[in-house]
C-alpha cells in the first residue's frame, strides 16, 4: 500500500508534527516542514543582509565591536575580518547576503538539502565567530534576553538536527531522527542549562539591567511595538534580580523536561514556546526588523523552531499510553 | 544605500519573467478555448506585477504612474481575494494553506501595500514613479512597517513551500504541486485522472470550478501533471508558472525590506 494511500483520510496538504509521519505527496512530513521553516530564516537573513545599512561602514564597526571583550586569539580574526570587509564593503556584503539566500532556496529545494544544510553549518560556526563575537559567552556580557548564545550558531544546531538521515528506529521527535535521542536530549539539556546561566549573570540580574535592555529597544521601533519594550521595562523596574530567577528557574524546567513522558514534555515544550515568544516580542524587538539594519530575527524564532524539533511523536505518545500491542498496531 | 546594480539585476529577473509571462498568455489561447479563461489570471498577474516590480527597482524601466498601479492592484487584491474566498467555500482553511489563489492574493496585497504606503513625497503628485523609481539613489520607506514585515514573512513562506513542492517526488518528476486540498485517496488516483485535472493544471494555476471527473469533489489540478498529461509543455508547464512565482515572492521581500 502506497504512503499516499495509507494515509487514509488525513487531507493530504496537512503536516503533522510527528516525526516520521505520513509523507503523501505534497504533504512533507515533520522533519520536513522544519527544514523549510529554517530553510525560510535563511531566506530571510539573506534579504535582510541586502539592506541598505549592510553597505555602510555602520555594518564593518558592527563587526569590529564584537571583538570587544573576547580574548585575543577570538578578537584578532575578528578585527581582521572587519577590516577586510569595511575595504571591500559593497562586494563581501553581497557575497555574504547571496550565500545566505542561496542557503535558503538549497534547502527549500528538496535535491540540494543535504549540501545546503552542510553549508549552513560551516557558515553559521563562520558568522558566530567572525560576525558575533562567538556570542560574546566569553566575555560575560551576556543577556539571553537580548540574543544570547547568537542566534547563528542555532542554525547550525538546527542543521545538524534536521539533517535527513534515519537512525532506524522509530524516533520519539524529529530532532533525534538523525543524531539520536540520546544525543538530541543531551543537546537540548545543554543549551537550557547554558541560558539559564546566562540569564543569572551579573548582567542579567543587576537590579536595572534588563531594564535598561528593554528600554533601550524602542529606538526607531512602530509605536506598538515601542510600546511593548517600554510596557516590559516597566515591569522589570528594579526588579532584574527576581526576573533573572524566574527566567532561569523555566529555563531549568525546560531543560530537564526534555527527559520526561510526552505529555509532561509538551507542557515543557509550550513554556519554551512562550518563553521564546515573549523574548522575542519584548527582549529582541521582532528582530528589530521593523526598525531597519537587522541582520537576522534574531535567536527567539530559532528556539521556538527547535523546540518544535522536540514535539513527541504520535509513535511516542502511543508508546507511553498504550499497552505494547496497542504501539504495534498504531505504529503500522 | 542598495547598491544600484543589485537592483537592476533583481530588475532584470522580473523583466524575464514578465517576458516568460506574456510568451505563456500568447501560447495559452491554443489549448484554453472553452476551458476556462479564468486560468489567465495567473499570467496577467505575474505579467503585470513583474512589469510594476522592474520599474520600482530601475527607473528606466518606469511604465505608469503610481495611482494606476494601485488602482490595478486594488482590483487584482479583490480578485484574488474574491477567488480565495470561493476556494475557501469548497475547501476551508485549506484554501490558504495549499490553494494557489491565496499566494498570489498575498502578492497583489504586497503590491498594493508598497505603492500605497512609499513615503517619498516626490513620488506623489508627480507624473510618474520618479521617487520609487532609483531605489538605489534615493531609498523610498514604507509606512507602516509592521505590514511590511507580515508581507515579508508570508512572501518567504510562500516562496519556500512553492520550492519544496517544485523539488518534490511527483508523477512527473521534478514537479508535484499539491495545490488544491484534497483527501489523500484522491492525491493517489490523480494520475489516473488525466486531462480533467491536466486542464487547471496546464496553466499552473488551480481554477475556484475546477472539479474532478464527476464533478463531484475538486481535483487538485497541479499535482502530478507534466509532460505526460499532453499538455502544458514548454513554456505552458506548471513548473514555469511557479518558478515565476517564486522569483516574484523573493524579489517582493527583498523590496520590502530594503523599504523599510
Amino acid at each position: 500500500m502506497s504512503d499516499i494511500a495509507a494515509a487514509g483520510v488525513r487531507p493530504a496538504w496537512r503536516g503533522s508534527l510527528s516525526a516520521g509521519a505520513g509523507a503523501a505527496r505534497g504533504a512533507p512530513d515533520a522533519r520536513r516542514l522544519l527544514q523549510l521553516v529554517l530553510a525560510g530564516i535563511w531566506l530571510l537573513d539573506g534579504i535582510l543582509q541586502y539592506q541598505g545599512f549592510m553597505y555602510t561602514k555602520g555594518f564593518s564597526d558592527m563587526l569590529a565591536g564584537t571583538a570587544s571583550g573576547n580574548p585575543g586569539v577570538i578578537a584578532r580574526p575578528i578585527t581582521w575580518d572587519a577590516t577586510l570587509v569595511q575595504h571591500h564593503l559593497v562586494l563581501l556584503n553581497s557575497v555574504f547576503a547571496t550565500i545566505q539566500l542561496l542557503l535558503g532556496l538549497g534547502i527549500a529545494w528538496r535535491p540540494t538539502v543535504r549540501p545546503a544544510l552542510a553549508a549552513s553549518v560551516a557558515w553559521s560556526l563562520g558568522v558566530w565567530w567572525f560576525g558575533e563575537g562567538l556570542g560574546m559567552v566569553l566575555t560575560g556580557d551576556i543577556n539571553l534576553v537580548s540574543g544570547a548564545p547568537g542566534a547563528v550558531i542555532l542554525y547550525a544546531l538546527l542543521a545538524v538536527l534536521l539533517w535527513p538521515s534515519d537512525r532506524g528506529s522509530p524516533a520519539p521527535f524529529a530532532a533525534a531522527r538523525a543524531v539520536g535521542a540520546p544525543a538530541a536530549r543531551a543537546l537540548w539539556l545543554v543549551l537550557w542549562l547554558s541560558l539559564a546561566y546566562f540569564a543569572l549573570l551579573p548582567s542579567s540580574r543587576a537590579p536595572q539591567g534588563l531594564h535598561d535592555m528593554l528600554a533601550g529597544m524602542e529606538d526607531g521601533e512602530p509605536g506598538w511595538v515601542a510600546g511593548l519594550a517600554r510596557g516590559g521595562a516597566a515591569v522589570v523596574a528594579h526588579q532584574g534580580l527576581a526576573a533573572s530567577i524566574v527566567l532561569a528557574i523555566a529555563l531549568v524546567i525546560i531543560a530537564v523536561g526534555v527527559y520526561l513522558p510526552p505529555p509532561a514534555l509538551r507542557a515543557t515544550l509550550v513554556l519554551a514556546l512562550v518563553v521564546a515568544a515573549v523574548i522575542w516580542a519584548f527582549g529582541e524587538a521582532f528582530g528589530e526588523i521593523m526598525a531597519g539594519g537587522a541582520t537576522d530575527p534574531n535567536s527567539a524564532p530559532l528556539l521556538a523552531l527547535l523546540a518544535l524539533c522536540y514535539w513527541p511523536a504520535r509513535t511516542a505518545v502511543a508508546a507511553a499510553v498504550l499497552p505494547a500491542a496497542g504501539e504495534g498496531a498504531i505504529a503500522s | 544605500m542598495t547598491p544600484s546594480w543589485l537592483l537592476d539585476i533583481f530588475a532584470a529577473i522580473m523583466l524575464v519573467v514578465a517576458a516568460v509571462s506574456a510568451a505563456r498568455l500568447v501560447a495559452a489561447p491554443a489549448w484554453r478555448v472553452g476551458r476556462g479563461a479564468a486560468l489567465a489570471d495567473i499570467d496577467v498577474a505575474h505579467l503585470l506585477m513583474a512589469i510594476a516590480m522592474a520599474g520600482m527597482l530601475a527607473t528606466s524601466l518606469q511604465t505608469l504612474p503610481n495611482g494606476a498601479w494601485e488602482v490595478v492592484f486594488a482590483v487584482m487584491t479583490a480578485w484574488f481575494g474574491y477567488r480565495v474566498v470561493r476556494d475557501a467555500q469548497l475547501s476551508g482553511f485549506r484554501a490558504l494553506a495549499g490553494g494557489h489563489c491565496a499566494p498570489h492574493l498575498i502578492h497583489a496585497a504586497s503590491m498594493l501595500y508598497m505603492f500605497a504606503a512609499l513615503d517619498m513625497p516626490v513620488a506623489h503628485g508627480s507624473g510618474g514613479m520618479a521617487g520609487m523609481g532609483g531605489m538605489g539613489g534615493s531609498m523610498g520607506t514604507l509606512e507602516y512597517p509592521t505590514l511590511a514585515f507580515v508581507f515579508t514573512l508570508l512572501l518567504i513562506g510562500y516562496s519556500t513551500w512553492d520550492l519544496d513542492q517544485l523539488s518534490g517526488p511527483g508523477a512527473g518528476g521534478h514537479y508535484s504541486l499539491a495545490t488544491r486540498p484534497t483527501p489523500a485517496p484522491v492525491l493517489a488516483g490523480v494520475a489516473a485522472a488525466g486531462a480533467a485535472g491536466a486542464e487547471a493544471a496546464s496553466a499552473g494555476a488551480a481554477g475556484p470550478d475546477a472539479s474532478g471527473p464527476d464533478g463531484a469533489d475538486p481535483v487538485p489540478p497541479a499535482v502530478g501533471s507534466g509532460p505526460a498529461d499532453g499538455q502544458g509543455r514548454g513554456v505552458l508547464a506548471p513548473w514555469v508558472a511557479i518558478s515565476c512565482r517564486i522569483a516574484m515572492g523573493v524579489t517582493m521581500a527583498f523590496m520590502l525590506v530594503i523599504m523599510i
